[in-house]
């Protein structure tokens, strides 16, 4: 018997087809119940929701699955094309279908789908595009329009991209973070320069809701949102306008965290999901 | 009683570069130069392989450097601070939100992006540039 201290969190592997590629998706999951699907935010990986994945407030109650997006940790580029030979630029039609893709394949009878930054965004795309395919969303650090960030720093030949996106994205958490959860977020982001830029094609480019925030309905999937003081790329003010052009939406600011809060300062970011989920169990299973 | 002199808060935050052990540990090829334009005083700040070599105090006109953070001195009074307020609290948050500028050659930023970062972490210890030292400030408090 293994004398270790083995986490119930588990990891698996899924294989599914997303539009015309071929992925092999990791995910790492724990607890039971009601699906509670997670995005990291973009250049990223699972890791971020390591808090999560181990509160067992959550997770006596919620089955909580955090995959890496392809591309991202263990998530490989497609298996059948040449990748290398294309400059990758995520789109929200590939993302949504990405994340529904991911969802039929485990059979997640309606899931709440939460992620955070690009993930936030693309909980927006969600709740627009597929209503009743999620129970709820919950956009973190999410907002109708984020340009800004699709920079050529991220890849320079000239300069350490590890570094550039590391550091670069420091700024986003709160000075008031533990220095441990800033320096593992900060080592996380220095393993996905390749993608991080390809991902801010979505989160600076393509993602643009700011005409179409009225055709989602909120009251049929609720969208909760929550945006921490310190996110100086879609602000509280952001959140907020965004949810307030969305009929049913809910804002919450959270305060002294940034724009990474699940991995910056988890136990400040449970206080908030705890309000959100509560939010979404009273409007939907009562 | 010492009086506030510019130098205080300079001297501090050149000490404090020196002795950091992050700038120690990755500042084997942090050799650049900069300029922290505060409004009321500019800074020029010579690097080399991790240790300040030079900090001028409202240099010459045409003196040269690699890349400036220009700001107003408000902005930097909150970036300053020991816990700074949403939006003050990074180069690139104070750039996006509260008109910070980043320009020269920001190439040699990225190139060194890590111990910039870092060092001008220190300014929230020392506090403004333009005034005494933080400790000396508490310093005299009690006196």
């Amino acid at each position: 018997m293994a004398s270790g201290r083995i986490s119930p969190v588990t990891g698996h592997y899924v294989t599914i087809d997303v539009e015309d590629a071929e992925y092999k998706v990791f995910y790492l999951e724990n607890g039971q119940g009601q699906p509670l699907v997670c995005q990291h935010t973009a250049g990223c990986h699972n890791h971020q929701w390591r808090g999560l994945l181990e509160d067992e407030q959550i997770t006596g109650r919620y089955r909580v699955i955090a995959y890496d997006l392809a591309r991202h940790g263990k998530s490989d580029p497609p298996l059948n094309q040449e990748w290398w030979k294309h400059e990758y630029r995520l789109t929200a039609d590939h993302f949504t279908a990405f994340v529904v893709a991911f969802c039929d394949a485990l059979e997640l009878e309606n899931p709440i789908f939460m992620g955070s930054s690009f993930g936030g965004n693309v909980a927006l795309q969600l709740a627009l595009r597929h209503p009743d395919r999620f129970k709820a969303v919950i956009p973190v650090e999410g907002a109708d329009y984020s340009p800004g960030f699709y920079l050529d720093w991220w890849q320079h030949p000239h300069a350490n991209a590890a570094q550039v996106c590391a550091s670069g994205v420091w700024d986003l958490m709160a000075p008031q973070s533990p220095d441990h959860d800033r320096w593992a977020t900060w080592f996380y982001y220095t393993q996905g320069s390749e993608a991080f830029k390809g991902d801010l094609y979505f989160y600076s480019v393509d993602h643009d809701l700011r005409h179409h925030l009225s055709e989602i309905d909120g009251e049929r999937c609720p969208v909760i949102m929550l945006t921490g003081e310190y996110d100086y790329l879609t602000t509280p003010e952001d959140g907020r306008r965004t949810a307030n052009a969305i009929p049913g939406a809910e804002f919450i600011e959270m305060k002294k965290i940034g724009h990474f809060p699940m991995s910056e300062n988890y136990p400040r970011f449970a206080q908030y999901l705890n309000l959100a989920l509560h939010h979404i169990h009273e409007r939907t299973d009562t | 009683m010492t009086s506030p002199t510019t130098s205080d808060a300079v001297g501090e935050f050149r000490r404090l570069s020196n002795g950091d052990p992050e700038l120690q540990a990755h500042g084997k090829y942090y050799s650049c130069s900069f300029l922290l334009d505060m409004e009321h005083h500019r800074f020029l700040v010579r690097m080399h392989k991790g240790t300040v070599e030079e900090l001028v105090t409202d240099p010459e006109p045409l003196s040269s450097y690699d890349f400036a953070i220009r700001a107003d001195a408000e902005t930097w009074h909150g970036f300053c601070q020991e816990v700074p307020s949403p939006m003050c609290h990074g180069i690139w948050a104070a750039t996006f939100r509260r008109g910070m500028r980043l320009e020269g050659d920001l190439l040699v930023l990225m190139q060194n992006l890590r111990c910039v970062t870092r060092q001008l972490e220190l300014l929230r210890i020392t506090g403004p540039l333009g005034g005494a030292g933080r400790d000396t400030a508490r310093r005299d408090a009690r006196r």
